[in-house]
C-alpha cells in the first residue's frame, strides 16, 4: 500500500495546510482602555509580527489551559494588537495576563475589509463601543497611506466618557491627521464631558455625512447597527457601500468545524466583513 | 476484472495486513463498525455497518497538540501523527460518497486540514458493491450507484461465491498486484457485473435545493422541531456530518493538550457565543440548520448533497424523523 503523491496538498486551490496549532507569541504591552476593555500588543518570539494580517481579519488567541477565542486585529503595523472585552471565562482570564507572558496565536483568518474597493474613496467610519476595534485596523491602514484615500471621518460613541477606547488616538493622533474628522458622542455624559450626548444613530443623523464617493464602515452592537442602517439609508447610502463585520461562535477559523455558517457562507472564511448588499442575500440567522 | 474466492478472503486480508493496517466491517453484538482487522474477527459483509468508517479518517476525538507552561513561558508540541498506511476494506457506495464530501470540507476552499490530509493520503479505499439494499437505504435515490463508486481505489463486486475486483487508481493497482503475486486472484474472464435488488425508497431529490432557497421561513421547520429531541444521534451516525469542537484537557496546572471532538448542530451550546447571544436559540433553528445544510447549503457551496442515502439516521432516530420524508415534504410544500 502507498501514500498518495500529495494529490490534494498540491492542488492549486489549497493555499495553506493548517493543523490548527497555534504559534508561540509574546504579550509585549498591555493597555487598559476602560474598566472592562484591554488592548494587548503581541509579537512573535523574535519581536516581529507573528504573521501578516490585513485590516479586518481575525486571529485566534489561545491561553493554554483556559481556551481559545477569536478576536479582530485592531491595528496595522509591525506587531499585532487586539482589544478584548470581558464577556466570559477566557476574556476574564485574559485580563489577568501580564506583560512578557507567552500565549498561542494562529491566523490570520477571514477576508478583511475591502481595501481595494475603499482606495480613492472618502471613508466614513461609524462605531459603537468595542466595535471600534476592527474599524481601527482600517483607520491605521488609511492613515499610513493617507494619500490613497479621500477624506476620513470617524463617528464614534460609547456608553460614557470612561468607556471610550483608544483615547489618545481619538483626542490627539487622529484629529491631527490631515482631513480626518473625529466626532464623538456618549450615551451619558459626566461633569467634564463637553462633547455630544446621545446615541450613535441620532448623532449620525444630526451630522448628515455626505454620501459622495463614500464607503461607510459600520461596527458596533447589533441594536446600534440596526438603527444606524436606517439613518444611512435615508442619507442615500447604497447597500454596496456599507460594510460591517459579523460575529459568530468560532472554533477552527478555516471553514471546517461548521459552526459559524450563515446559510452557505462561513463567517470565519468568507467574512467577517460583509457589505450590506451581501447581508441582504443571507438567511436572517445571525 | 480479477476474481477472489470468498473462502480466500481471510488470506487476502492477512496479505494486505502485512503492509498496512486494515480496517474492516466487524460485528460487535448488536453493533457493527470498522475496526482493525485481526485473525478471527467476525466480519460483517451482509449489510452496512451501524457506524460509518468516517471515524477512521476523522476520529471522534483526536489529540491535536500538547502544551506545557513554565512561569511566563510555554511550549507547544504538535502531536506526532502516526497513522501509517491503511486500507479501508468493504466500504459501501454511500460511505465512499461521504468520504468525497469530507474531502471537499477538509481539503478545499483554501485550507487543507493537516490531520485529515495525512490520514486520507495514507488510506486505500476498497469499496464493496451492494446487491441487496437495506430497509433504510436510499443511495440510489440520491444519485449513487450502489454497485460501485468511481472514487474507490479498488471496487469489489459480490458475485456469489467469488468477489470481482477492479482497481481504479494507482493505489488500487498496488493492492490488487499484492494479492495477485501471492496467487489469490484468478483472471475472471467472462464474469459480468452483478445486478442490484429492489429499493424500498425510490424518489428524486431534484429541485430540492431551489425549493429550499425559498423555504427559510417555512412552517415545516416548526413542525419537524416538535418531534425532534435534539439528541444528536443522527449527526453522530451520519457519515458526512463533520462538525467538530476544539477543547482543552488539563493534566496538571501546567500541562495538558488540545483535542478536537465531533460536535453536533443539534446541541444548543454549539452556536452559543461568549456574550450570551445564540443565533440558533431553539430547536426550530437547529433542525432547520441540519436539513438546510445537507440539502441546500452544502450543494450551494460544494455542488453535491451532504446526504448519501445510507439511512443510518432513519434507522436510529428515536422519534422516526426521516430525511426521506423531509425531502418529500419539501418537494410538496406550497410556497
Ligand atoms: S436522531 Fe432524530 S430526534 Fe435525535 S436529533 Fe436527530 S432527528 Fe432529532
Ligand atoms: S470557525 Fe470553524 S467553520 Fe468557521
Amino acid at each position: 500500500m502507498v501514500r498518495e503523491t500529495v494529490k490534494w496538498a498540491t492542488s492549486e486551490e489549497i493555499k495553506h495546510i493548517n493543523a490548527l496549532v497555534p504559534k508561540k507569541a509574546k504579550i509585549i504591552k498591555i493597555i487598559k482602555e476602560t474598566l472592562d476593555i484591554t488592548t494587548f500588543h503581541i509579537s512573535s518570539e523574535n519581536g516581529r509580527i507573528p504573521f501578516d494580517t490585513a485590516p479586518g481579519q481575525l486571529v485566534m488567541l489561545s491561553l493554554l489551559g483556559v481556551g481559545e477565542g477569536m478576536f479582530s486585529v485592531t491595528n496595522a503595523g509591525d506587531h499585532l494588537e487586539i482589544s478584548v472585552k470581558k464577556t466570559g471565562v477566557l476574556t476574564d482570564a485574559l485580563h489577568e495576563v501580564v506583560e512578557g507572558q507567552t500565549v498561542g496565536i494562529r491566523g490570520a483568518y477571514g477576508n478583511g475589509f475591502p481595501v481595494d474597493f475603499c482606495r480613492g474613496k472618502n471613508l466614513l467610519f461609524i462605531a459603537g463601543g468595542i466595535g471600534l476595534a476592527p474599524v481601527r485596523s482600517l483607520i491605521h491602514h488609511a492613515v499610513k497611506r493617507r494619500d490613497e484615500f479621500g477624506s476620513l471621518h470617524l463617528i464614534y460613541g460609547s456608553r460614557s466618557p470612561a468607556d471610550l477606547v483608544y483615547k489618545t488616538e481619538l483626542f490627539e493622533t487622529w484629529p491631527a491627521v490631515s482631513d480626518f474628522k473625529v466626532s464623538l458622542t456618549v450615551d451619558h455624559g459626566d461633569d467634564e464631558w463637553q462633547g455630544n450626548v446621545g446615541f450613535v444613530p441620532a448623532f449620525v443623523e444630526q451630522i448628515q455625512p455626505s454620501v459622495e464617493n463614500t464607503a461607510c464602515i459600520l461596527c458596533g452592537p447589533p441594536i446600534m447597527i440596526k438603527y444606524t442602517l436606517g439613518v444611512l439609508d435615508s442619507l442615500g447610502f447604497s447597500p454596496e457601500n456599507i460594510f460591517t463585520t459579523l460575529e459568530m461562535r468560532m472554533k477552527c477559523g478555516i471553514g471546517k468545524c461548521g459552526r459559524c455558517n450563515i446559510g452557505s457562507c462561513y463567517v470565519c472564511l468568507d467574512g467577517p466583513v460583509f457589505s450590506l448588499a451581501q447581508l441582504k442575500c443571507l438567511p436572517n440567522e445571525f | 476484472m480479477k476474481t477472489l474466492r470468498k473462502c480466500q478472503l481471510d488470506k487476502a486480508l492477512d496479505t494486505i495486513s502485512q503492509n498496512a493496517v486494515v480496517y474492516a466491517p466487524v460485528k460487535k453484538g448488536e453493533m457493527s463498525c470498522f475496526v482493525r482487522y485481526q485473525d478471527g474477527v467476525e466480519l460483517e459483509l451482509e449489510e452496512n455497518t451501524l457506524f460509518s468508517p468516517k471515524g477512521i479518517l476523522f476520529p471522534a476525538a483526536e489529540k491535536m497538540y500538547s502544551y506545557e507552561t513554565t512561569g511566563l513561558d510555554m511550549e507547544i508540541k504538535k502531536s506526532d501523527r502516526e497513522f501509517g498506511l491503511s486500507v479501508l476494506f468493504g466500504v459501501r457506495s454511500c460511505d465512499v460518497q461521504a468520504i468525497v464530501c469530507l474531502d471537499d470540507v477538509f481539503l478545499s476552499k483554501g485550507f487543507a486540514d493537516e490531520y485529515y490530509l495525512t490520514r486520507r493520503q495514507e488510506t486505500t479505499i476498497v469499496a464493496l458493491g451492494c446487491t441487496n439494499p437495506g430497509v433504510n437505504c436510499f443511495c440510489q435515490s440520491m444519485g449513487l450507484n450502489p454497485l460501485e463508486h468511481e472514487m474507490a481505489d479498488v471496487q469489489l463486486f459480490d458475485l456469489g461465491d467469488i468477489y470481482g475486483l477492479r482497481a481504479r487508481t494507482e493505489k488500487g493497482e498496488i493492492l490488487v498486484k499484492a494479492l495477485d503475486e501471492v496467487g489469490l486472484l484468478a483472471a475472471g474472464e467472462g464474469v459480468s457485473n452483478p445486478e442490484v435488488g429492489e429499493f424500498f425508497y425510490n424518489f428524486s431529490p431534484e429541485g430540492v435545493v431551489e425549493k429550499l432557497q425559498m423555504m427559510f421561513e417555512s412552517p415545516l421547520w416548526n413542525e419537524l422541531a416538535q418531534k425532534c429531541l435534539n439528541c444528536g444521534v443522527c449527526t453522530f451516525l451520519c457519515p458526512t456530518c463533520h462538525c467538530f469542537d476544539i477543547s482543552g484537557k488539563k493534566q496538571t496546572a501546567h500541562c495538558g493538550h488540545k483535542l478536537r471532538c465531533w460536535d453536533s448542530c443539534m446541541f444548543s451550546e454549539y452556536t452559543l457565543m461568549a456574550g450570551g447571544h445564540n443565533p440558533r436559540p431553539t430547536k426550530m433553528e437547529r433542525v432547520r440548520q441540519r436539513f438546510m445544510h445537507k440539502l441546500r447549503y452544502f450543494p450551494e457551496r460544494y455542488g453535491k448533497f451532504l446526504c448519501t442515502g445510507c439511512g443510518r439516521c432513519m434507522a436510529k432516530c428515536p422519534v422516526n424523523l426521516e430525511i426521506t420524508q423531509v425531502i418529500r415534504q419539501v418537494k410538496e410544500a406550497v410556497i
